[in-house]
């Protein structure tokens, strides 16, 4: 075979020895073209490789090697290479497999990797996809400069990831309420962000809760707002009636938190991560602050029934603090139970509703404790008062009383005693009572038995007048007419005698006047003893001497 | 020589480029004409073991139905169907399509290289004999018709993409089907060429 | 190689030698085999040997020289059989499970065509049909043919056998085309809860069906077809 060929090649003209020298090498092409392609699908498998990096999670529950895939928004970053149990057992090493572009943030030292599988919470029902796809492992990018290769894997998707804009800020709040991570966040009814994070304060006293507010919503919340539990329902029975204020379906079932600023008056925007107080609702929240508080002390003297813990303290209509604690003592000095009642007050409360016309009030130069001095001086006492005779709820009124007599204030002591005053419908109480007890007191029954006796012996003395005067009529007239007749002649001569004109009035007459003219000479005789009363011993001076 | 078919006895012929000798009676192929074979088939073998490597290492289709992904190689089709108990028959897939064609190749290879320099192989002989009882049992292009039609299948319910393995077995189909179908009784020819010189 | 025997060869070749189109004895118009000239034929390296006796190794190749395949016929009667048997369970049990959302799924060969066709794609649905379920038939049925033939040394239409034949060499390795669509898709198809599919006990059955039809195949020694005159008769009786 090759002899022939070899023999036609030796006849036949040199080309086909040249076509026979490109064949083979042509041919090679083939295997070259071929080494060729292989090379640049594993080179470009190799470059496109990225760092590799080992997550630690609790669990690898449908995480498989080979297979999951690393995500960020939705667009697949790298893949679970392996999965191995960690030494000590108590976790699980997932090591990953990143593309090359996937370098830059995920390497840094705060990214974070998490599992998505289908969840139930706060927030509602996440990961569904995964149901049927197999979990994946989510990430969150990091920005920090310092790059490591092992992460621990969160166990639960963050509520903020990097890529999220907005604010986080710190609420203080006495308690969780029903919040939880996840919870809502609202302002005006819409959602604008959720609670990312809360933690028992240090020492037990409090509960501080992170929170993330989306942008660009972030930018109404200023230094001036406010903060408060927007859970459930609230309910208040007030004097207009039932008011039911809730934010959402949402807060009922999931709590939340809203936020305002009073009047929209937000103020510069809060940096991140500035604090405020979350309040317990709306109008806790949009109170103005009370200002420094003062103590009071109150003994009544009376029943404190309706008063309770809570109630307002009150001065002429305007709420300035409210009661504390009530209590009872026995004083042994006067031997009677009195009623201590420990109040606080804002006098800031006082000042604020007596800005008139936007008058600030000026800064006062006297202090506390002078000012109540005064106050009480000139009358302020305190009462007890009903505030609602539905339910019998008593409310301590503090107004001036004037008739009061004095009481000495002692400022120094803590808390500040405030004089008391018995309550005006109390005493009007009283009086009736006395009223009534002593009409109780009165024995009708006696004076009834008494009055029928009386009628009945004035009875008997009319029926007996009436004899008496009929026989008067009968008897005693005549010579009564008789009696009469002779009176009328003795007055007559009488009235003659005693005439005007009549001796015995002259006589009289004359008499007085001597008796009269006697008596100015004593007196003439009495002035100059007066006045000389030696002339009784050495006797009258000679008129003779002239002065 | 001595038809296989029909034990019909013929003089060699000679045979010129592309010439098939066919013996009269039952029709069965006796010889061809070697040609330039033996320097094409080296050059296709190293082409095809490489296109080998690549058809096994990659995916071969990955499929994506409503965002999830599935792709798999020739191995793991077999590692998946050993997996669900049928071991004999991932056995039987993976006999004849990666285990017979790759020996065939790399026997070839072992015994042309130092053909091509004119020397005789360690073991020729019973390299040829495994070669040659290889030839029915590599299925390759069965194979790449039954990755068509599974393909077609899988187009009807999800988005099916073309992995580089398939390509790849495609080029080794085309490449085999050339490589495999040189007679191999030539090799013996070309190894003994002593009988040859003088059978002529 | 020894003297002798490479004498002995190129004697034969040149006491015998004819063009292909020339039969050596032009007797029957059938040239002579190489069983009636005492000549075997290495089945491994094709080199000719005069008078070698049964069972001698092949001066070039070592690999023991036979006039016909060892004990052909009973091989391939057993092989037939066992393919013949593997059949059935092939085409009745499930080659494919498919689990998705809408439930779990079982297919055979047919139904699987059945679905193709169904759905539109005619083509596919005859391809499968052709060579998951013709093919085997065929093959079976051709074997079958061919072997009961050459027991009883028939000569009807020897040459029509042996274009039958040659044509089972061919077409036998296609109807694997099922086991590795089967193979493919379990590997495939495997996410959890959405599709899944998995392979039936049917494909390991008809797995077995392609194979057993391909080396019974293998196995038939073509060459008894054409042993119909007495001669080869008694060689046949000494071989089989």
């Amino acid at each position: 075979m090759n002899d022939d060929d070899k023999h036609d090649a030796a006849a036949a003209t040199p080309e086909v020895v040249r076509r026979r020298d490109w064949l083979p090498s042509l041919i090679w092409l083939i295997p070259i073209v071929a080494a060729l392609v292989g090379i640049t699908l594993v080179a470009k498998i190799l470059w496109n490789r990225g760092p590799e990096i080992v997550l630690s999670f609790n669990t690898a529950e449908g995480l498989e090697a080979g297979k999951t895939a690393v995500k960020y928004k939705d667009v697949q970053i790298g893949t679970v290479h392996e999965i191995r149990l960690a030494r000590d057992r108590s976790h699980v090493r997932v090591s990953v497999q990143l593309d090359k572009d996937a370098a830059e943030g995920f390497t840094a030292r705060d990214a974070r990797y998490w599992v998505v599988r289908p969840r139930l919470d706060t927030s509602g029902i996440s990961g569904l996809g995964t149901l049927l796809s197999g979990a994946y492992i989510g990430a969150d990018a990091g920005t920090a400069e310092e790059k490591t290769d092992e992460f621990t894997g969160l166990e639960a998707p963050p509520i903020v990831t990097r890529d999220l804009s907005g604010r986080q800020y710190t609420l203080r709040a006495k308690d969780v309420g029903s919040l939880d991570i996840g919870s809502p966040v609202y302002f005006r009814r819409i959602k604008v962000g959720q609670i990312a994070s809360y933690e028992l304060d240090g020492d037990g006293r409090g509960v501080t809760l992170r929170v993330f507010v989306n942008a660009p919503y972030d930018k109404f919340v200023g230094v001036n707002t406010r903060f408060w539990h927007a859970s459930g329902l609230d309910v208040q029975l007030g004097a207009s009636g039932v008011t039911l204020r809730t934010q959402s379906l949402a807060t009922i079932l999931l709590g939340g938190v809203a936020f305002a600023a009073p009047e929209d008056a937000n103020g510069p925007a809060a940096p991140e991560n500035a604090t405020f107080a979350l309040a317990d609702d709306e109008t806790a929240a949009m109170k103005e602050p009370d200002g420094p508080s003062q103590t009071l002390l109150m003994y009544f003297n009376q029943s404190v029934r309706g008063l309770s813990p809570g109630a307002p303290v009150d001065f002429r209509g305007v709420v300035i603090g409210e009661v504390k604690s009530i209590g009872v003592q026995f004083d042994r000095d006067e031997r009677q139970f009195l009623m201590p009642v420990l109040a606080t007050v804002y006098p800031d409360r006082l000042r604020r509703a007596s800005v008139v016309q936007g008058v600030a009030p000026s800064e006062s130069k006297y202090t506390q404790e002078e000012r109540l001095r005064f106050l009480i001086g000139r009358g302020l006492r305190a009462q007890l008062r009903t505030g609602n005779l539905l339910t019998g709820q008593a409310y301590v009124a503090l107004d001036f009383f004037p008739k009061e007599k004095p009481v000495k204030v002692d400022t120094a002591q803590n808390p500040i005693e405030l004089p008391t005053v018995q309550n005006s419908l109390d005493e009007i109480q009283s009086q009736v009572q006395e009223i009534a007890s002593k009409i109780n007191k009165i024995p009708f029954e006696e004076i009834s038995a008494d009055l029928r006796r009386t009628m009945k012996s004035l009875d008997r003395t009319l029926t007996t007048a009436e004899a008496t005067v009929a026989r008067i009529n009968n008897d005693v007239t005549p010579e009564l007419a008789a009696a009469m007749k002779d009176a009328r002649r003795t007055i007559d001569s009488a009235g003659r005698t005693l005439a005007e004109d009549s001796p015995l009035q002259q006589d009289l007459r004359q008499t007085l006047q001597e008796l009269t003219r006697a008596a100015g000479s004593i007196r003439v005789l009495t002035d100059y003893l007066e006045r000389h009363p030696e002339s009784l011993l050495r006797g009258k001076p000679q008129d003779d001497k002239k002065p | 020589m001595v038809c296989e078919g029909c034990d019909a006895v013929f003089r060699r012929p000679a045979l010129g480029r592309r010439e098939v000798a066919r013996c009269p009676r039952c029709g069965t192929e006796l010889a061809r004409h070697h040609g330039l074979q033996q320097q094409r088939i080296l050059p296709l073998a190293v082409a095809s073991l490489i296109l080998f490597a690549i058809a096994n290492l990659f995916p071969i289709v990955e499929i994506e139905l409503r965002g999830l992904h599935s792709q798999t190689t020739l191995v793991g089709a077999v590692v998946v169907l050993s997996g669900e108990g049928m071991s004999l028959v991932a056995m039987l897939v993976l006999a004849t399509t990666l285990l017979f064609p790759l020996a065939q190749l790399l026997i070839l290879c072992w015994v042309l290289v130092p053909l091509a320099r004119g020397r005789r192989a360690r073991g020729f002989a019973w390299m040829l004999a495994l070669l040659q009882s290889l030839r029915p049992w590599g299925m390759v292009e069965v194979f790449l018709l039954g990755v068509l039609v599974a393909t077609i299948k899988l187009s009807g319910m999800a988005t099916v993409i073309a992995g580089a393995a398939l390509w790849a077995f495609v080029a080794l189909t085309v490449l085999l089907t050339v490589v495999v179908s040189f007679d191999p009784r030539g090799l013996w020819d070309l190894a003994f060429p002593a009988d040859e010189e003088a059978a002529a | 190689m020894s003297t002798t025997a490479r004498a002995r060869r190129m004697a034969a070749l040149a006491a015998h030698a004819a063009t292909p189109h020339l039969p050596v004895r032009a007797g029957e118009g059938e040239p002579a085999t190489a069983a009636q000239q005492g000549l075997i034929e290495c089945h491994r390296c094709s080199a000719v040997w005069q008078d070698a006796p049964e069972g001698a190794a092949c001066g070039r190749c070592g690999a023991r020289l036979h006039r016909r395949k060892r004990q052909s016929i009973a091989l391939t009667w057993a092989l037939l059989v066992a393919a013949a048997i593997m059949y059935l369970p092939a085409n009745l049990l499930p080659v494919m499970i498919t689990r998705s959302l809408f439930g779990t799924q079982q297919d055979t060969i047919l139904s699987g065509v059945i679905f193709f066709w169904v759905s539109g794609s005619y083509g596919l649905a005859a391809l499968i049909f052709t060579a998951s379920f013709l093919v085997p038939l065929f093959k079976l049925s051709a074997l079958f043919v061919l072997v009961a033939m050459a027991q009883r040394h028939s000569p009807w239409r020897r040459r029509e056998r042996a274009r039958l034949y040659q044509l089972l060499e061919i077409i036998g390795r296609w109807s694997m085309l099922d086991v590795f669509v089967v193979a493919l898709l379990s590997g495939l198809v495997r996410m959890q809860g959405l599709a899944e599919i998995t392979a039936g006990v049917g494909i390991a059955a008809f797995g077995a069906v392609v194979v057993l039809t391909m080396l019974a195949s293998l196995s038939f020694d073509p060459r008894l077809t054409w042993d119909t005159d007495t001669h080869a008769m008694q060689d046949d009786k000494t071989t089989t």
